[in-house]
């Protein structure tokens, strides 16, 4: 049975937002830089929400990707290429705006992580407009 | 394909990474405006990571040394700076960074830029940050519990002083006497301390000749020139720019040769259709030209793939490589880019026709119904 190219290689792109702020490019909780209040509490940064997020984001598209292998009609194609499109955008909207990352430009989360997930989100984007737009 | 994507991107990579070092180095040092800096003896290692990077430190040695200084040879200014290094994750800070106080009197660094671009001089409890500080002028930052304002942001530089924020050296000792009183992690810092000295050298005189001399004449003192600097950018970029070089004439040893082992079978492959093109009236030209330029325009397709992954892996993470080489990073200009890009892409161009020159010449001399009845077994 002939697997779909595109359905594969969105599996794959869900399963690297899942891990990388996680092991690939760790966010700054991973390395146990927490934010501090003035009474001594611990708390989670930005980074950290970000990463949770990514998880679900990761999470879907890989489910996208991994129905998308099997499906053969072209509107589920186009449908399933749509919604991993949106996913792309939020993998994105996630880091950059809607959650953000951590102020300090030096930190671990803004040097590695926030590109790495940009990156992903947008290949994320090429892929699954390919994938639309695919005869 | 592959192979000249990686040849190209290996090349263009050294290329960004180097220029972009070189460039960050002269903008920042432009943008510092002195020729030597003095610091406390054994703290020329610090300083000089502070310029490259800003990673904050702090340091000091008594401000006599100013007026020594200013008494040299071949001095033609002097200013003391002030280095304090913010806490991170703390509740005194805003952000963990290099705060650099300057005297606006003797200043002749970061003054001509506030008459620039502020038209005034900077005001009780402003700061003008660098280029990476977060923050929208007008905000406030907190360091050591005291409040400060935002009131302009530098230019990119690459270098340290994008993370570096510049306050009056007068409001860094106020906010050392303050910084016990308000609750905050207590600064030590005396009033008049400075952590270095900055110094303009007079035209005529050679910069490590004034070094030279300040070092002998003012005990505990070193002295950080800019070929110390660039000596230590160097050997940092050494490893890494090695490795690519390398890596780019292994690449493109083995690919030429290759490319031309797989273009001839290639040609081999399509010989019955060469023999057709011949027999319906191809000159040796046209097929020489068909199979050459198609090599020289794969070469070219995958130069241009490896130029374009290189740069958005490079502008992707480019704080994370050169944070790990540990050097400072501008972007060189783009006409300067451009015309390298080109060069690599017409090399790798160069290359591809350069491989492709036998199996083009072999495939033009076949007589057309040789190369059909071969073609057909």
């Amino acid at each position: 049975m002939k697997l779909s190219l595109g359905g594969t290689i969105l599996v794959a792109l869900g399963a690297l937002i899942v891990l990388t702020p996680w092991y690939i490019f760790p966010v700054c909780e991973v390395f146990g830089d927490y934010a501090q209040t003035a009474t001594g509490k611990l708390l989670v940064m930005p980074c950290g929400y970000t990463a949770r997020a990514e998880l679900g984001v990761g999470s879907l598209l890989a489910l996208s990707g991994a129905v998308l292998m099997f499906v053969k009609t072209t509107e589920t194609r186009r449908a399933l290429g749509g919604v991993s499109t949106a996913l792309g955008a939020l993998a994105i909207a996630f880091p950059t705006a809607i959650i953000g990352m951590c102020a300090n430009p030096t930190h671990p989360c803004v040097t590695g992580t926030e590109p790495a997930l940009i990156l992903l989100g947008a290949l994320t984007i090429l892929v699954s407009l390919i994938v639309i737009l695919r005869r | 394909m592959v192979c000249f994507a990686v040849v190209a991107g290996s090349l263009v990579s050294t290329y960004f990474l180097v220029g972009g070092t070189r460039n960050s180095f002269d903008v920042g040092l432009s943008r510092m405006g002195a020729d030597l800096m003095v610091v406390p003896e054994g703290e020329a290692s610090q300083s000089e990571t502070v310029i490259l990077t800003g990673q904050p430190s702090t340091f000091f040695f008594n401000s006599s040394i100013l007026s020594s200084v200013q008494g040299i040879q071949g001095v033609e200014a002097a200013s003391g700076q002030v280095y304090i290094a913010t806490l991170k994750d703390a509740p005194c800070c805003s952000l963990p960074v290099q705060l650099i106080g300057f005297d606006p009197a003797t200043d002749f660094t970061i003054s001509p830029w506030l008459n620039n671009e502020l038209g005034r001089p900077l005001n009780h409890d402003e700061v003008i940050v660098g280029n990476r500080i977060i923050g929208d002028i007008g905000s406030s930052l907190k360091f050591y519990g005291h409040n400060f304002t935002i009131a302009g942001r530098l230019e990119p530089t690459g270098m340290g002083i994008d993370v570096s924020v510049f306050i009056r050296a007068d409001d860094a000792y106020t906010m050392a006497e303050q910084s016990a009183a308000v609750g905050a992690a207590p600064l030590s810092l005396q009033r008049g301390q400075i952590s270095a000295v900055l110094v303009r050298v007079d035209k005529s005189t050679d910069p490590s000749t004034v070094a030279s001399r300040i070092q002998a004449q003012i005990p505990g003192t070193q002295v950080v020139t800019s070929n110390a600097l660039i000596a230590r950018i160097t050997s940092q970029l050494a490893s890494a720019s090695q490795l690519l070089y390398v890596t780019t004439a292994a690449v493109a040893v083995v690919s030429v040769p290759l490319v031309a082992v797989i273009s001839t079978m290639a040609a081999g492959e399509r010989r019955r259709e060469i023999g057709l093109l011949r027999a319906m009236g191809a000159t040796r030209g046209f097929i020489f030209r068909i199979i050459f330029s198609e090599g020289v325009l794969l070469a070219a397709v995958g130069g241009l793939i490896g130029i374009g992954g290189s740069a958005v892996i490079l502008y992707s993470f480019e704080r994370l490589i050169t944070a790990s080489l540990a050097v400072p990073f501008l972007w060189p200009p783009l006409p300067e880019t451009l015309s390298y890009v080109g060069l690599t892409l017409a090399l790798a161009a160069a290359a591809g026709g350069l491989s492709c020159l036998y199996p083009a010449y072999t495939s033009s001399r076949l007589e057309p119904y040789e190369a059909i009845r071969r073609g057909e077994i």
